[in-house]
């Protein structure tokens, strides 16, 4: 039973993931502020932040720079219960198991501010832990930020500025766009099997089913990559892709990337003063 | 360079054409037939005929084992499609709509797939958008555009993988099972467009066991045996009539009454 069970629950866990990201592109698809621009210059825009998350040494800075993508999000369109559950709950959760041991003075010797018999919590610690935290939860809703207010592909095709290869983009795209569709084959076999074998089955007989199901899958996805080969090939494909060119830079993008970059250059002498 | 199939002579040629999987599934035997410029043309045959494998053969992806085929002359071979003019001339003349949609929309975005064919083909990025905007006009697609294409259904995908093609204009329509799962809406609409396609001079070729469809589709239809050889050519009202050789080929049963609904529907009533 706990071996269906997991079966189950694997394929349901896989296609909420999928469900998600579809949602995550519905909201790419918003009329909101950050969605109107260029994927290219948001990048570049997060790409600061992130320079500026790793080299700040001011809590005060990553907190101003976790309230920006917070105030971000609210202008784009962005539900803050959705965005902050996918900043707040699953990786800085993590981040904090990881802080924690950070903060006793067996990790991070010092000045202790609280004791509990050998275990003393140093100030030190605490600061280390607490940099950590506030580095991974702004870093996070950065890119949280970013994905959530840009088309997965155009993420992708906004690479290739950077110098990824276009045929690797591709490619990429083409992975992202047939997962799909093997979830959905994974789903529907899977209730197939149900359907003929009833919810009890032994659990030996199980793995065999979960085996042929992996084996007739990749059978199914390696037909279907020769197939999807000659469609290309049908259309005029000959190694080297061409894609549409979307992305227009317009002055307001220009505007909101020199805003973010006097606003990066702000925080950095803010601190540089305050430490001065 | 003048378009290749533009000539007067047969646009494709094929001569004692056998082809087997894996050097050993038989497929096709024994294939001889011409097709002309601006002809309709059926492939009739049930599952496992070999329609797919010859729309295959004719696009230039897989090759005879034995026998040939010539397209505005010239034998298709692997190595005439090293030549890269010729290539890019056969890929702009002549298209194929795959039989399973989500084999031809491999895009991210549907705007990405009908972009495709002419982008790889060369055309320059203004005509290809003012392409894209036409058939996205005659297809009534526009709210699919920025979609992925497992968000479509069926019908929407096999709308966009027409138009995918139809992107690329070529002269040579090749259709395998066009409206295979379509409810009966969607499966006329499609019609209607490859007829308006037919009316602008293109060769059309569409593989379909769907009797309903043939005479709307084909002037000419060749019936496909399940001994994967040619059991019969003629025009669709001659091959409908003939319902032994329907029966012989598995595409009507004995007490189906398939064939005779269909001319009745056809005769005139008193």
């Amino acid at each position: 039973m706990a071996g269906k069970d997991f079966a189950e629950r694997s394929i349901r866990g896989a296609l909420t993931f999928f469900r998600e990201a579809i949602f995550a592109d519905e909201t790419a698809g918003l009329p909101g502020v950050l969605q109107s621009l260029d994927p290219r210059v948001k990048i570049v825009m997060v790409l600061l932040g992130l320079l500026l998350v790793l080299f700040t040494r001011s809590l005060a800075v990553l907190g101003v720079l976790y309230l920006l993508s917070v105030l971000l999000a609210a202008v784009s369109r962005i539900k803050l219960g959705s965005f902050l559950k996918r900043t707040w709950i699953f990786i800085p959760l993590f981040s904090l198991l990881i802080a924690i041991p950070a903060m006793f003075s067996f990790v991070s010797p010092g000045e202790s501010i609280l004791s509990a018999g050998a275990f003393h919590i140093t100030r030190q610690g605490v600061m280390s832990a607490g940099f950590f935290v506030g580095r991974v939860l702004a870093s996070v809703s950065l890119v949280v930020l970013l994905s959530m207010t840009t088309r997965h592909f155009d993420l992708l095709k906004a690479l290739r500025c950077f110098g990824i290869p276009h045929l690797f983009v591709m490619v990429l795209g083409m992975c992202y766009r047939y997962l799909y569709l093997f979830v959905e084959m994974v789903e529907n076999t899977h209730r197939a099997i149900k359907s003929r074998v009833g919810s009890r089955i032994h659990y030996r007989k199980g793995q065999r089913v979960v085996a042929w199901n992996i084996a007739h899958l990749w059978m199914r996805s390696y037909a279907m990559n020769e197939q999807v080969y000659h469609a290309m090939v049908s259309r005029g494909f000959r190694g080297e892709p061409v894609a549409l060119d979307r992305f227009r830079t317009r002055p307001r993008d220009w505007c909101w990337l020199l805003a973010a970059v006097a606003v990066m250059l702000l925080l950095g002498y803010v601190e540089h003063r305050t430490r001065a | 360079m003048k378009p290749l199939g533009i000539t007067g002579g047969p646009l494709f040629e094929c001569r004692d054409v056998h082809y087997a999987y894996q050097g050993r599934i038989p497929a096709l035997r024994g294939i001889d037939m011409t097709l002309s410029r601006g002809e309709r043309i059926a492939f009739l045959g049930a599952n496992g005929s070999g329609k797919s494998t010859l729309l295959s053969l004719l696009d230039g992806l897989i090759f005879p084992d034995m026998g040939t085929i010539l397209y505005a002359g010239r034998v298709l071979t692997e190595a005439a499609f090293l030549d890269e003019a010729f290539t890019l001339e056969f890929r702009k003349n002549v298209g194929l709509v795959f039989q399973n949609p989500d084999v031809q929309l491999f895009c991210p975005t549907v705007r990405e797939d009908i972009a495709f064919g002419p982008l790889q083909l060369g055309m320059d990025e203004t005509t290809v958008k003012t392409r894209l905007e036409a058939l996205v006009e005659t297809f009534g697609i526009s709210p699919l555009l920025d979609r992925s294409p497992h968000q479509l259904s069926v019908g929407e995908k096999r709308k966009v993988a027409f138009a995918t093609v139809l992107a690329i204009d070529p002269h040579v329509l090749l259709l395998d099972e066009p409206t295979a799962g379509l409810d009966p809406l969607t499966s006329t609409h499609l019609i209607e467009m490859l007829a308006t396609a037919a009316g602008t001079g293109k060769t059309i070729v569409t593989a379909t066991h769907d009797l309903h469809i043939l005479e709307d589709i084909a002037d000419k239809v060749y019936v496909f045996g399940q001994d994967r050889r040619m059991a019969a050519c003629g025009t669709p009202a001659e091959i409908l009539a003939d319902t032994a050789l329907l029966q012989a080929n598995n595409l009507i049963h004995r007490h189906s009454h398939h064939a005779r609904d269909h001319r009745l529907m056809r005769t005139p009533q008193v």
